[in-house]
């Protein structure tokens, strides 16, 4: 097996067995989601209107929520030390486990953003949008966690500074994806256009974000 | 130690290609605190040398600096007079505080992965087990591991890795007398294929020949 599929493939399998695997971050977007229209009310335009936004904004809270574990653990029990030491370059390497980490604890998010759709009663189409939007924003999502959740890798309370690095640059990501849903229900045509918008953000991230995570293990190693 | 000895006289491992290390006028402190200066160290193959001194006197600093990890305020380090990021990484076993296994997870699968990062044949992980003894637990997650077994596992990821340069924090510090002796063993043959041997420790290791360097006499 090849060292980045051996990273992927080990995440994925540590997050399934140690970490509930997706049940976290998905228990926790449901919760937030259910009770958001008890605090807005009974309004059902007023819910339609408000439930791209609010289900943008829940799918962004729960991949935050296990960002500190996810630079956090290797630190502490040293296997970061070890990807320092390998031929292969850092940045390939926490690329292949932030996705492999991804890949086995966010897949819910987009069907539950489909079904939160048709719950909050946007039609069938502007739900499946939101869905496809979610998806296309859970890359960037996840990077961005894992570079804040690298940067507070090892210190106390790290969650606090996690929210405050990665929020401000999930803001982007956070207005397309919930655009494209938003477009959808009114109808325009700029659905497409936001869920591009979307895809083009995670694709950038996916090209930088790895740099970034590298030099903050290193930072924090050194 | 006896089916350590056995593992490597049934499959003789291949001599490693020369390295040396060499630092010079190395400087190392931790915030104000200076750890060490002008300290100088030279290793040809097959030596090794103990780290001692009290807690706090740079022992670990010093073995992340021949690592790479951090930056030396002053001084050299070399492997084959290339600076350790240029040689390093296929030439150093790491052997931290900690040993890099997750409470689920079991010696088997750790050691697959380490295999596949390190690109060891998985082959090799049952012999490296049997080197330390620890074959009969292969299935058991390591959150049920003693502290020793967790150490011994730890060990067999550094054979596994087959790389000439050991740089081992505090390699006996959980084990018992027989894990010891194997650790003695693994050394002893390691050294007899041409490699380095760099450990920090508190407890006294008896290894035939090796250099010690108090960090608290500095």
């Amino acid at each position: 097996m090849g060292v980045l599929t051996a990273i992927f493939a080990r995440e994925a399998r540590l997050a399934w067995a140690g970490g509930g695997g997706a049940a976290g971050p998905a228990a926790f977007f449901l919760a937030a989601i259910t009770l958001a229209p008890l605090a807005i009310g009974p309004a059902a335009d007023l819910l339609a209107a408000a439930g791209p936004g609010i289900l943008a904004f829940a799918a962004l809270l729960s991949v935050l929520q296990s960002a500190e574990r996810l630079f956090g653990d290797d630190f502490a029990d040293g296997t970061l030390d070890l990807y320092l030491l390998t031929p292969t370059s850092l940045a390939a390497l926490c690329l292949a486990k932030v996705m492999g980490q991804a890949s086995a604890t966010l897949w819910p998010l987009p069907l539950i953003g489909v079904l939160g759709g048709l719950m909050y009663g946007l039609p069938p189409l502007a739900a499946l949008v939101l869905g496809a939007a979610l998806l296309a924003a859970i890359p960037a999502l996840a990077l961005i966690a894992g570079f804040a959740g690298a940067l507070a890798a090892g210190i106390k309370r790290g969650g606090l500074l996690i929210a405050l690095i990665a929020t401000p640059m999930m803001v982007p990501v956070l207005i397309f994806a919930a655009g494209a849903g938003r477009s959808a229900f009114a109808g325009d045509e700029r659905a497409v256009a936001n869920l591009l918008l979307t895809l083009a953000i995670s694709l950038g991230t996916v090209a930088l974000a790895p740099f970034g995570i590298a030099a903050a293990v290193r930072g924090r190693l050194g | 130690m006896t089916s350590a000895s056995l593992s490597q006289t049934a499959k003789p491992a291949p001599a490693f290609p020369a390295l040396r290390l060499d630092v010079s006028e190395l400087g190392l402190s931790r915030g104000d605190t200076v750890l060490a200066s002008d300290l100088a160290l030279a290793l040809g193959p097959g030596e090794a040398v103990l780290l001692t001194g009290r807690n706090g006197t740079g022992k670990t600093s010093l073995l992340r600096a021949l690592a790479g990890f951090i930056e030396p305020d002053a001084g050299a380090i070399t492997l084959n007079d290339e600076p350790p990021a240029m040689a390093a990484p296929e030439a150093i076993a790491w052997l931290g505080h900690a040993d890099g296994l997750k409470p689920g997870e079991t010696p088997r699968s750790a050691l697959r992965f380490w295999a596949d990062l390190y690109g060891q044949p998985r082959t090799a992980i049952m012999p490296a087990l049997r080197a330390l003894e620890i074959d009969h637990l292969i299935d058991r997650p390591a959150a049920r591991l003693s502290r020793g077994q967790q150490r011994r596992c730890g060990l067999a990821r550094i054979v596994l890795a087959d790389r000439p340069l050991w740089l081992l924090d505090e390699p006996a510090g959980p084990l018992d007398a027989e894990g010891r002796a194997c650790l003695a063993a693994l050394v002893a043959t390691h050294r007899a294929r041409g490699g380095l041997v760099i450990a920090a420790t508190h407890q006294p290791l008896d290894w035939p020949d090796a250099r010690s360097l108090d960090m608290g006499r500095l």
